[in-house]
């Protein structure tokens, strides 16, 4: 099969043209590992099948962060290159093209965001451009489809450049002006009054506390229309039809023993118990598809619409003072905010950051102080019947933890802080198709990802159990957990498990009775002491051995440390 | 330096107030840097509008062409541009 490289800069629009070549039902898969630098897919042009690399945006080949390291190898994989132009910004997109042409691949060029240029007065003469660069050019509007069958139906011409040879850099800039003011009119004009409105969520007076409300909003969303998927729809799944019916087929069978207690645990017909039969079947899968993954669901339907609106620039300029005070800049809050979702791509998207000290602060600070979504998912399901003020003692707590290390980490940690430098793209209405496909691929990566591992948790929990290797570890611990921590002995399982999965691990804390303190305590420790199995391995692979051991001790006396100082303050000596 | 206007004096970026717009003459820094700032249309000659100043040092934002960037206050002080 061919293998087709869809280029270009960042904010071009790319990613709407991958979803529109590949179409609505195609399984678009994550590359292995490296879930956020690429996603790829196949596609039917005419009779010929082909695979498309959807590449990370850059501006140049001569690569400035470890992202574009990433897509100047990805050039290379490609059989064909169709290289995505923003048409309203032709001159800076051009040195990329220009530079893809010297590889001599054969390539073909999307004109994108063409009818944008008509309103905003410039004009292309496509035929010269075409003639100029010696590949074909289309142009094309990814969001409503216009010119990707023309692009489709020409991918056959795309060529290598006879007309572009390799250059050195500063010929590359004369060359571009040159092609701009042969094939390019700009009429002037002024700033539209939307332009002016879109301003003012980047100006600091009126930007902020639209951000704040922005955040609260976003929040509020994720958390009232998980629940409501919950209750409504969830809920009545499990406890009316599914509960009911695995326990009288396990029963059917096996009516008590071994198998049954692994399988669905204590739970009957008359009292279902999805959160503490510990059952395989049970509680196995009620914590994915019930307390998870609504959440999951409104959580990466959220970022999808604030990353497709245009939104995370303009929260990354406004929050770029506060991060520099921990070593990092304004780009770091993507992974942040990636890493709420599932520290995995929160990792991968440290890459954004150019020094090696901003991707290990970045990466440690995420680690330690942000709880992905099936990990909060689970907080608030069992703090929350205790009331508001316990989660928010939780985030707090993280808050604090953030800051805190990371002003010392900026001090401690040798390397450089480069200032943030990065293009606030105009708003854009985002398509809906693009933007449900998005949160349908993430929430059925979470599941592939998830429910085997909870599943397996799950089964771990009930052979560590019914051997009695607990017992074991539970008296080891107990001068730590108890007198330190303030925690019953049997907390020990959860903080085995949380190696495994977070959610399970918390899940774990409710059959051991603890008081909302002792529950508070466990879930930052729970949060901070170590990141999950899955985050620990793309940790190590980005970060190298040895920087994985520091932020491996430093999460381990951190979440000693805090514990026991939120101990002192909740429950006293 | 054609785009030097020999009459007006070259003053760093962050001497210009939200709003107001001046010409870059110069960009400073090593060649990668420039190069950086080339691909993201903030060339010699363009005309730059600030557009926010972030407070406490934080970054500027700037509108050249029609492309808003934001650029953290150092960097933006060795950016030189000519007021007009």
């Amino acid at each position: 099969m061919k293998k087709i490289s869809l280029m270009g800069c960042p904010n071009v629009g790319k990613s709407v043209v991958f979803s529109r070549l590949t179409g609505v039902n195609v399984i678009s898969s994550n590359y292995p590992g490296t879930t956020v630098d690429f996603t790829k897919g196949n596609t039917r042009i005419g009779v010929e099948k082909f695979e498309l690399i959807d590449v990370p945006g850059t501006y140049s080949l001569e690569p400035t962060s470890k992202a574009e390291e990433v897509a100047r190898s990805m050039l290379q994989e490609g059989d064909v290159v169709i290289d995505v132009v923003d048409a309203t910004h032709l001159e800076r997109n051009l040195y990329l093209t220009l530079e893809i042409l010297e590889r001599k691949k054969p390539t073909i060029v999307a004109l994108n965001l063409w009818d944008e240029t008509k309103h905003i007065g410039i004009d292309i003469d496509v035929d010269k451009l075409e003639k100029l660069l010696d590949v074909p050019v289309v142009p094309t509007c990814a969001i409503t489809g216009e010119g990707i069958k023309e692009l489709g139906s020409k991918l056959r011409d795309a060529k290598p450049s006879k007309t572009i040879e390799p250059m050195p850099e500063e010929e590359r800039w004369l060359k571009v002006g040159e092609i701009v003011r042969e094939v390019q009119v700009v009429h002037h004009r002024h700033h539209t009054i939307w332009e002016r409105i879109a301003d003012t969520t980047v100006k600091p007076v009126t930007g902020i506390p639209i951000a704040i409300i922005t955040i609260f909003l976003t929040f509020l969303f994720i958390i009232e229309i998980g629940n409501w998927i919950i209750e409504h729809l969830m809920d009545p799944i499990f406890y009316n039809y599914y509960g009911p019916w695995i326990v009288s087929v396990v029963n059917s069978f096996s009516p008590e023993g071994l198998l049954h207690n692994i399988l669905i645990g204590k739970s009957t017909i008359e009292s279902l118990d999805f959160t503490q039969s510990f059952g395989l079947l049970t509680t196995g899968l009620y914590v994915p598809f019930d307390m998870v993954l609504p959440f999951v669901i409104t959580f990466y339907f959220m970022l999808s619409l604030l990353e497709d609106v245009g939104y995370l620039p303009r929260l990354a300029v406004l929050v770029d003072t506060g991060l520099h005070k921990v070593g990092l800049h304004g780009s770091a809050i993507v992974p942040t905010i990636l890493g709420f979702g599932c520290n995995v791509p929160g990792a991968l998207a440290t890459r954004v950051m150019e020094t090696g000290k901003q991707r290990f602060i970045a990466a440690t600070l995420m680690a330690i102080a942000v709880p992905c979504m099936a990990q909060s998912a689970m907080i608030f399901g069992i703090l929350g019947r205790y009331g508001l003020k316990w989660i928010l003692i939780v985030y707090c707590t993280l808050f604090v933890l953030y800051i805190f290390i990371g002003l010392m980490l900026k001090k401690i940690v040798r390397g450089e802080s480069p200032e943030l430098l990065l293009e606030v793209p105009p708003y854009r209405k985002p398509d809906v198709s693009t933007l449900l496909k998005k949160t349908w691929t993430k929430a059925y990566g979470f599941l592939a990802e998830a429910v085997p591992f909870v599943i397996l948790g799950v089964f771990i929990v009930n052979l560590l159990y019914e051997s009695g290797v607990i017992r074991v570890l539970s008296t080891v611990f107990s001068p730590v957990l108890t007198t330190l921590l303030g925690l019953p002995e049997g907390a020990i399982g959860a903080l085995i498990m949380g190696f495994l999965r977070k959610d399970i691990a918390i899940g774990m804390l409710l059959p051991l009775g603890m008081s909302a303190q002792q529950l508070t305590i466990s879930c930052i420790i729970l949060t901070a002491y170590f990141p999950c199995i899955a985050t620990f391995v793309v940790l190590l692979r980005e970060l190298g051995i040895r920087d994985m051991l520091k932020a491996t001790g430093l999460m381990i006396l951190v979440s000693l440390a805090v514990g026991t100082s939120m101990r002192l303050i909740l429950i006293g000596i | 330096m054609s785009d030097m206007n020999p009459d007006e004096k070259a003053v760093p970026l962050t001497s210009l107030f939200p709003g107001e717009r001046a010409k870059i003459v110069a960009l400073g820094h090593g060649m990668g840097r420039q190069r950086h700032f080339r691909t993201m249309g903030l060339m010699e000659g363009k005309i730059v509008e600030i557009i926010a100043i972030q407070p406490a040092r934080g970054p500027v934002v700037l509108n050249v062409e029609g492309t808003q960037i934001a650029i953290g206050r150092g960097m933006a002080r060795h950016i030189l541009i000519q007021k007009i």
